[in-house]
C-alpha cells in the first residue's frame, strides 16, 4: 500500500517536471522555426543594413538595424547611470548605516523590483518626460535619453542588492584585519573592497544589462517608438518594442510575421550571450577568492 | 591623497542619497496622488465616461487580475514545485538534470514579449483559441515557471540534509519524507516564491496584451472569457490619454494588490513556522 502511494507520488512529480520541460523546450523551437522563413527569405544585407523598417509599404524592407542599436543604446545608457550610483550606496549600505536600517533599506529597495514595470512607464511619462520637455527644450521629451534613465531606476534594486552582498562578504573576510592594522574605514573600502568586488559588480552590471534589454513596456512608454537610428536626445524604438507593437498587425504566416520572429531570436541571442559571459567571469571570479 | 578620498566619500554619500531619495519619492509620490483618486465607487464600479474608462471605476479589471494571477499561480506553482522536486530528489541522471536547468535559465532569459508573442501566436492564431483568461494564463504561466522552479529549488537544496537523509536511513519511504519533512521545512521560502511569480505574473502587461485582456469587458464568468487586467488598463488609459487621474488611481491599486500579495504569501509561509 505505501509503496504504491510513493510510485504514485513519483510518476507525478516526474509528470510535472517532463511538462514543464517539455513546454519550455516547445517556446523555443517554436520562436526558431518561426523565424527560420524570414531568415531564408531575407538577405542578410538586407535585415542588418538595409534602409529602414517598412514592412508594410510596397517595397517591403526590413531592417533591425535602427532598433538593434537603440535597444543597445538605452541599455546601455542606463547600465552607464546605474551602475556607479548603484555600487556607491550599496558601499553606503554596507559600511556605514546601522545593520538593521540596512536590512530595512535593502526591503525597500528589492520591494521596487517588484513594481509593474507599466508602472515605471506611466510615471517616467509623466514626471520624466514632461521635465526633459521643460528643460531641455525638446519637441516631444520622449526619447533615448527618457528611456535610459527610466531603465537605470528600474536596474537600481538589482545592482544593489548584488553588490551590498558582496561587500558584505568581503567586509567579513578583511575588515577586521583591515582595522586592527588602523586602516581608516574609508581607505578600506576605496582600496580593499572595490578591487575585491571588481569583478561581482561586473557580473551584476551584465546581469542588469541583459535585464534592460528584454525590458519592454517602461521603455515603449518614453521612448518614442520611431524605427529610425536613435540619437540621445530622439526618437527610439527598441526590440521589444517592435515587437509589441506589430504583434497584432502582423498576418500570421507572413514574412512580416517571420520578421518579428526574427527579432525576438536576435534579442534572445544577445541575452543568452551576456548571461554567459557574466555565469563564466563568475566562475573564474569565484576561484580567485 | 586626501583630495582621492574626499572625491571617494562624497560619491559614495551623494550616490546612497539619490538611490534612496529616488526609489522612496516614486513610491511615495504614486501613494499620494493615487490615494484622492480611489474610492469605493473607484474600485467597484465599472469604467464609465466616453470614450470609456474616464471615470467610473476598475472593478472588472482588480477581478480580472486577480483570477489570471491566481490561475497562472497554481499552474506555474504546480509545475514549478513538481521540476523542484524532480530536479532536487529525483533525477538520478547528471545530463538530463543539466539540460533541464539549462532550458530554465535560458527561459528565464527571454524577454516577456517574445513568450507574449509565443502565446498570441501559437494559442489564438495556431490553436484557434479565443482570446480569454485561459489562454493569458497560460502565457503568463510558462512565463513564471523558470521563475519559480528556480527559486522553489534553492529552497529545496536550501533544507538540512541531515534530516532527509536520517528519515531515509529509518526505513521512511521518499516521497513520505518529502512531503511531511522537506516540504514543511521550506514552505516559508516556497511560499514566497509562489508570491513573486503570482506578483510576477498580474503586473505583465506584454505576454496578455494580445492573448486575453481586453479594453473593456465584464467579470469574466468563464475561463473562455475575455477579461480586463490592471496593468493592461494602466496601459491603456495612459497611452490612449484617457486620464492621468484615473492612471493614478489604477497604478495606486495595482501596487497595493502586488505588496498584498506578497504580504499574504510570506504571511502564510511564517505562519507554518510558529
Amino acid at each position: 500500500m505505501k509503496d504504491h502511494r510513493e510510485n504514485i507520488f513519483r510518476i507525478i512529480i516526474t509528470i510535472g517536471a517532463m511538462l514543464s520541460s517539455v513546454l519550455v523546450l516547445l517556446v523555443f523551437f517554436y520562436i526558431l522555426k518561426e523565424s527560420i522563413p524570414f531568415f531564408k527569405e531575407a538577405k542578410f544585407s538586407d535585415y542588418i543594413l538595409g534602409d529602414s523598417w517598412s514592412p508594410l509599404s510596397s517595397k517591403q524592407s526590413y531592417s533591425f538595424l535602427p532598433m538593434i542599436l537603440a535597444t543597445l543604446y538605452i541599455s546601455f545608457l542606463a547600465i552607464i547611470i546605474a551602475t556607479p550610483l548603484s555600487v556607491g550606496c550599496s558601499l553606503l549600505l554596507s559600511f556605514n548605516a546601522h545593520k538593521k536600517h540596512t536590512r530595512i533599506i535593502l526591503s525597500f529597495i528589492d520591494m521596487i523590483a517588484g513594481i509593474p514595470s507599466v508602472i515605471f512607464g506611466f510615471l517616467g511619462l509623466v514626471i520624466l518626460v514632461k521635465f526633459l520637455e521643460k528643460n531641455l527644450n525638446m519637441v516631444t521629451g520622449e526619447s533615448v535619453l527618457a528611456g535610459g534613465i527610466l531603465l537605470s531606476v528600474m536596474l537600481f534594486p538589482y545592482i544593489v542588492t548584488g553588490c551590498t552582498e558582496t561587500f558584505i562578504k568581503g567586509k567579513k573576510i578583511y575588515y577586521a584585519a583591515s582595522q586592527s592594522l588602523g586602516v581608516s574605514k574609508w581607505y578600506t573600502m576605496r582600496k580593499i573592497m572595490l578591487p575585491f568586488a571588481a569583478n561581482s559588480i561586473f557580473v551584476n552590471m551584465l546581469l542588469a544589462f541583459g535585464r534592460a534589454i528584454g525590458e519592454t513596456m517602461a521603455v515603449m512608454m518614453v521612448a518614442g517608438n520611431s524605427p529610425i537610428f536613435p540619437k540621445l536626445l530622439g526618437r527610439a524604438e527598441t526590440i521589444p518594442s517592435l515587437i509589441a507593437l506589430e504583434m497584432g498587425t502582423a498576418t500570421y504566416k507572413s514574412i512580416h510575421y517571420s520578421s518579428l520572429y526574427g527579432a525576438g531570436l536576435i534579442l534572445i541571442i544577445i541575452i543568452l550571450i551576456i548571461q554567459l559571459l557574466a555565469y563564466m567571469l563568475n566562475k573564474t571570479g569565484m576561484r580567485r577568492f | 591623497m586626501k583630495l582621492k578620498d574626499l572625491l571617494f566619500k562624497l560619491w559614495v554619500i551623494f550616490s546612497g542619497i539619490i538611490i534612496i531619495s529616488v526609489t522612496m519619492g516614486l513610491f511615495l509620490y504614486l501613494l499620494y496622488k493615487g490615494i484622492g483618486v480611489v474610492s469605493p465607487e473607484f474600485i467597484f464600479d465599472s469604467p464609465k465616461g466616453i470614450p470609456l474608462g474616464r471615470s467610473g471605476g476598475i472593478f472588472p479589471a482588480i477581478i480580472g487580475s486577480l483570477m489570471s494571477g491566481l490561475i497562472s499561480g497554481l499552474l506555474g506553482g504546480l509545475l514549478g514545485l513538481c521540476t523542484a522536486v524532480y530536479l532536487t530528489f529525483y533525477c538520478y541522471s547528471e545530463i538530463i538534470r543539466k539540460y533541464i536547468l539549462l532550458a530554465l535559465q535560458c527561459l528565464a532569459g527571454i524577454p516577456s514579449v517574445v513568450i507574449g508573442l509565443f502565446g498570441y501566436t501559437f494559442l489564438i492564431v495556431g490553436l484557434g483559441m479565443n482570446k480569454s483568461l485561459l489562454s493569458a494564463s497560460i502565457t503568463l504561466t510558462i512565463m513564471i515557471i523558470p521563475f519559480i522552479a528556480i527559486r522553489m529549488k534553492k529552497a529545496l537544496e536550501e533544507t538540512s540534509k541531515e534530516q532527509y537523509i536520517s528519515s531515509l536511513s529509518l526505513g521512511i519511504p521518499k516521497g513520505y519524507t518529502i512531503v511531511k519533512l522537506v516540504i514543511p521545512n521550506a514552505f516559508k521560502y516556497i511560499m514566497t516564491s509562489l508570491g513573486l511569480g503570482i506578483v510576477f505574473a498580474m503586473g505583465a502587461t506584454a505576454p496578455i496584451m494580445f492573448t486575453g485582456a481586453v479594453i473593456i469587458s465584464n467579470v469574466p464568468g468563464k475561463l473562455t472569457d475575455p477579461f480586463m487586467a490592471l496593468p493592461y488598463h494602466l496601459y491603456i488609459l495612459v497611452n490612449e490619454g484617457l486620464s492621468v487621474e484615473m492612471a493614478y488611481g489604477t497604478a495606486f491599486v495595482l501596487i497595493v494588490v502586488v505588496l498584498a500579495i506578497n504580504i499574504i504569501c510570506h504571511f502564510i509561509g511564517s505562519y507554518e513556522d510558529m
